[in-house]
């Protein structure tokens, strides 16, 4: 048994990720609230980075916000724990390339991740950079080592299996 | 986590993502105005303007505070009009209504020592020096006011010109 397969087999990690989970879900649930309230709003912060088309500006503002909402509900109940650290890990990833083509355009912008606070308030810099990639790094432990959440399917699992 | 478990996570988040086009779809139908899926036209980013975000108080032209020895007496207005004419020893630190105050500058403002900061522009309506003054304190400047009236009612009030004035 390697090192690492004896890591993983940690039955601890059920209870380190579900600290990561609440987490991650409190972080998504604040990101969210303000873009599904008001997503012209967020429209404007997703142009700002001057990354996507402008046909797909409006869409990323309508639907980004849901897919955080969803992970977040998923991430608290437990259920279907990996799909929704997937979906984490894969937003952070996003965030990371768009913040970092950001900064080297030298934008002088918000980030856009919560309530809209314009640049002078919320500018994104190196911290904002560390920030996702330390939320990216939660969402990876989660998808890799909990391989038994606590939650709805934990209870699923042992129902299925007699 | 096998390779087994990464494709049914994929294909579990590929679902949630058809669940948050609905919901984005049906929570837009459910708006006053719905949002448009696709922009018609390009974003004017040029346009937010950074608001200014603190308090600061209103003082008239004579009030003893804007000729105090330690006060900061700062020019909000351009280079001409600074240039033209400017209270003695104000610190000119021109607002623009587009770009956000240079961090330098607000460094300057908060590290001059003084113990208030009296901002002055150019009267109008909005007053450059009100706007100035506002964003100062919302960034961290204390003790921030701001002549009602600016320049125009400076100059106005009677103080004689070479007592503090400089002038062309």
């Amino acid at each position: 048994m390697t090192s690492f397969s004896r890591c993983a087999a940690w039955r601890g990690h059920a209870y380190l990720a579900l600290a990561a989970r609440l987490y991650l879900a409190w972080v998504f649930l604040a990101a969210c609230a303000h873009k599904i309230a008001d997503p012209a709003a967020f429209a404007v912060d997703v142009a700002t980075y001057g990354i996507l088309p402008l046909w797909g500006v409006n869409a990323v503002a309508h639907v980004l916000p849901w897919i955080e909402a969803f992970a977040a509900a998923m991430l608290i109940l437990g259920l279907r724990v990996r799909a929704a650290a997937l979906l984490v890990a894969g937003m952070m990833a996003t965030f990371l390339v768009a913040l970092s083509v950001a900064l080297a355009k030298g934008l002088d912008m918000s980030c856009g991740c919560f309530a809209s606070t314009g640049a002078a308030e919320d500018p994104i810099s190196s911290l904002t950079l560390l920030r996702d990639g330390a939320w990216m790094a939660l969402a990876l432990y989660v998808l890799i080592l909990d391989r038994r959440p606590l939650g709805l399917d934990r209870i699923l699992d042992r129902r299925r299996i007699p | 986590m096998t390779l087994r478990d990464l494709l049914v996570a994929t294909r579990d988040a590929t679902l949630v993502a058809v669940l948050a086009v609905a919901a984005a779809a049906a929570t837009n139908a459910l708006r006053d105005a719905p949002f448009p899926w696709i922009a018609v036209a390009a974003y004017d980013l040029f346009v937010p303007c950074p608001e200014p975000l603190g308090d600061a108080k209103a003082v008239s032209p004579m009030e003893p505070i804007v000729r105090a020895e330690r006060t900061l007496v700062v020019d909000a207005r351009d280079r001409a009009a600074h240039s033209d004419w400017h209270l003695s020893g104000a610190m000119h630190v021109p607002f623009d209504w587009i770009d956000a105050v240079p961090d330098e500058a607000v460094r300057r403002v908060a590290a001059s020592g003084a113990a208030a900061v009296v901002v002055y522009g150019d009267g109008g309506d909005p007053d450059s020096g009100r706007e100035l003054a506002r964003e100062l304190s919302g960034r961290g400047v204390r003790n921030v006011h701001y002549v009602e009236g600016g320049a125009p009612a400076l100059r106005g009030d009677g103080h004689p010109p070479g007592a503090g004035e400089v002038a062309p």
